[in-house]
């Protein structure tokens, strides 16, 4: 006969063993919640009925329109980076920062940051940098070290720059909604960019001959094509950035719409970049464009009215009132031409092809882990696993700041040899309730857990982004470079965490600022010109967000059941 | 043998058919949802319908589709004990993993949540919200989905024993998902 407390423990160190074996974890996860499961029941711990909640859950996850947005981020990554988008930005700033001291350097910087917030896969990045930076910093006398880890740290921030998929899963995990999480880590990833850059800035002083400027015959595009390159890289992508994000922290849009809409973007700027892309499709696009650039120039005077005179203002909501739905068409119907294209160029559609493919498998296998968990975490509970962590961790010194260190630091070590995925549905639902209970807010949990997560990557010697890099990187790169490269940048993101954890106001600061943002005066722009139909706009919206954040909404019912079992055992 | 290796791969067969399907059900959730956007934020058309067949084809891609990613060996694992093994011991963590692990439990899965099924085919569910689909459909994924993972677990199970045998040539190769 086990006692109930044992059964925590017994549970946990289970799920340790199993998990190291090596069999896909989605299932170890939901046989080791199974088995505990039936030997509670057996030894009386609680009901039956209680695992009859189970079905409820994984429906619970299934209707998630939060989750939703899983598929729809991987998917617009996957479009872009097959796109060729990478190459054009990292040529274009690399050219434009040539010729100050670690220029190249900063280019891989900002274009890390950049294409994080458009494609969201780390191993993307590494890949891209690596591919077209690598060389050329070796062949202009960079310092080995100093080059791998700042291709490998720079992918990195994709981690933590919005939209990343962390984000949205840590949001689902902790019960936030996913715009203040974003928000949220939108300071850290600022800051941490600059650190990166600081970095650069101080070697180039003390170190300069590891970080030498172009020579003057490497900066081949100067004056207005240097300008067009960059351009050409660089609006496409703040487009997006804007679409995505943009809509989000305004709150036009749910997370789940942006992502639908960011798949949609990238592919229609894969299009607009392909070389097939037919003079018809040209035209129709620029109409489309043209279209909705006439509705945006007096949507803006409405949104920013206090900028213009009141007549003015005046005439553009009677602009936007007569033309808006005519405009808007023409966009509309130039995306769908821009959408067939895609369809027709062979190219474009492999990619297209490939890249719902692999979104597919990443997200059934996602979603099968969180499937998984949700089996076991159910089980834990049930047998009180919840307490025992409590009071494992209770007795920490420090309050806040020292439970938060603990965190940091566990997370740390699991992150040699568990992935994200592992992380943000195991342990995360385990130590976030305590988190609570010591008046942490959690998205600064969730943001200070994503920056640590963000190590694991580069942590040697298994970080992955080491790993791509050493895929890709030229033969007379050695593994011993690129492992002893990435420690100052390890050194920076410990530095980040720290960041982080003593200045909480960074990570809050943004929400409430972002909370406090004129849905009103936003909503001018949308209204439709019956005015009777446009608040469900608003209030739909918010209703979707509201059900994907409470995660547990859905099963608030199956969590009164559990309950009321519980006490009555 | 030779019987259960006609199982499996009429198995394989079925479960490849329904991953391309549930690939294609990513493209039109996209496409869909997008649309859905476009045309509410326009024209302030949206119904409640087409805001959950999204999540329907969400319930799709995953239920049907992570068959076809077991098959392909995309389910992520933790390597780093695995990764040192000889193939011939990874092929024996997948065959008790398999046998231990995931039969067991899919099954279970499978058919506790045929009671969520028969219960909402039972009394007709609807959707709670008004001009909502009908709820069976999606809850028969459920069960359908998790017997399917189930199946395909079972062909896996057999091709690794018929590669033990020195009967079949299987491509073992794991790579960790791209992140």
């Amino acid at each position: 006969m086990i006692p109930l407390e044992w059964m925590a423990p017994l549970m946990f160190s289970g799920l340790i063993a199993f998990m190291l074996i090596g069999y896909p974890v989605a299932f170890s996860l939901a046989a080791i919640g199974l088995f505990f499961g039936f030997i509670s029941i057996e030894l009386g711990f609680f009901e039956p009925v209680f695992m009859s909640n189970l079905p409820l859950r994984v429906f619970g996850i299934l209707s998630n329109e939060l989750l939703l947005a899983i598929p729809f981020f991987t998917f617009m990554g996957a479009v872009l980076e097959r796109c060729g988008l990478a190459e054009d930005l990292l040529e274009g700033t690399g050219q434009l920062f040539g010729s100050v001291p670690g220029g190249l350097a900063y280019a891989v910087i900002v274009v890390g940051a950049i294409l994080g917030a458009i494609t969201g896969t780390v191993a993307a990045s590494v890949i891209a940098m690596g591919v077209i930076s690598l060389p050329i910093m070796m062949r202009y006398g960079y310092d080995m070290k100093t080059a791998t880890g700042v291709i490998a740290a720079s992918g990195t921030i994709t981690q933590l720059i919005p939209p990343s998929l962390v984000l949205v899963v840590l949001a689902d995990q902790i019960g936030r909604s996913v715009g203040d999480m974003y928000a949220g880590a939108f300071g850290p990833s600022i800051v941490q960019t600059l650190l990166f850059a600081l970095y650069i800035f101080v070697l180039s002083l003390f170190r300069p001959q590891w970080v030498p400027p172009l020579p003057i015959e490497a900066r081949t595009l100067r004056g207005w094509p240097l300008i067009r390159r960059v351009l050409w890289g660089m609006v496409p992508s703040v487009v997006l950035i804007f679409l995505v994000l943009g809509t989000i922290f305004l709150g036009l849009a749910t997370p789940t719409e942006a992502g639908a809409m960011g798949a949609v973007g990238a592919v229609v700027l894969a299009v607009l970049r392909d070389a097939a892309f037919s003079r018809f499709g040209k035209w129709c696009a620029g109409i489309g464009f043209a279209a909705l650039i006439i509705l945006l120039v007096p949507a803006f005077a409405l949104w920013k009215d206090e900028w213009f005179s009141p007549g003015l203002v005046q005439s553009a909501q009677a602009f936007v009132d007569q033309v808006r739905g005519e405009l808007l068409g023409v966009f509309y119907v130039g995306l769908v031409v821009i959408l067939l294209e895609a369809a027709r160029i062979t190219r474009l559609r492999g990619l297209i092809r490939q890249g719902f493919e692999s979104t597919m498998r990443i997200t059934a296998m996602v979603i099968f882990i969180l499937i998984g968990s949700t089996v076991f975490s159910l089980v834990f509970q049930g047998v009180d696993g919840g307490k025992w962590i409590e009071g494992l961790l209770s007795g920490l010194p420090g309050g806040q700041t020292g439970f938060l260190i603990f965190v940091a630091l566990f997370v740390f070590f699991l992150a040699f040899f568990l992935d994200f995925f592992e992380i943000a549905f195991i342990i995360v639902p385990l130590l976030a309730p305590v988190a609570q209970k010591l008046g942490i807010d959690l998205v600064w949990f969730g943001v200070l857990l994503c920056v640590m997560l963000q190590t694991s990557f580069m942590h040697p010697p298994f970080g992955f982004a080491l790993f791509y890099l050493r895929g890709i990187a030229p033969r007379e790169v050695k593994s011993r470079d690129i492992y002893l490269g990435a420690l100052p940048w390890v050194g920076l993101q410990i530095i980040m965490a720290a960041i982080v954890v003593f200045w909480p106001a960074l990570v809050t600061g943004f929400i409430s600022k972002a909370e406090t943002q004129d849905p009103s005066t936003v909503e001018i722009i949308l209204e439709a010109p019956d005015n009777s139909q446009s608040p469900p706009a608003e209030g739909e919206d918010k209703k979707d967000e509201g059900q994907g954040n409470a995660a547990s909404a859905a099963d608030d019912p199956t969590a009164e059941i559990e309950r009321q079992l519980k006490s009555g055992r | 043998m030779d019987v259960l290796l006609a199982f499996s791969r009429l198995i394989d067969a079925i479960n490849e058919r329904l991953g391309r399907l549930a690939n294609w059900m990513v493209l039109a959730a996209c496409l869909l949802s997008a649309g859905n956007a476009f045309s509410r934020y326009g024209y302030s058309l949206s119904s409640n319908a087409w805001l959950e067949i999204q999540w329907y084809l969400f319930a799709g891609m995953v239920m049907l589709g992570s068959a076809w990613t077991l098959n392909r060996n995309e389910h992520v694992r933790v390597d780093i004990i695995y990764g040192r093994l000889s193939t011939r011991g990874q092929v024996w963590v997948d065959i008790a993993g398999g046998l231990l692990f995931l039969l067991p439990a899919m099954l279970v899965m499978s058919w506790t949540s045929w009671t969520i099924f028969h219960e909402s085919w039972r009394i007709n569910e609807m959707s709670q919200s008004a001009g909502g689909l009908i709820r069976w459909p999606v809850k028969l994924l459920l069960p359908l989905g998790f017997g399917l993972v189930a199946l395909q677990g079972l062909s896996e199970v057999i091709k690794r024993v018929a590669y033990l045998r020195g009967l079949i040539n299987l491509d073992l190769h794991y790579e960790k998902p791209l992140q």
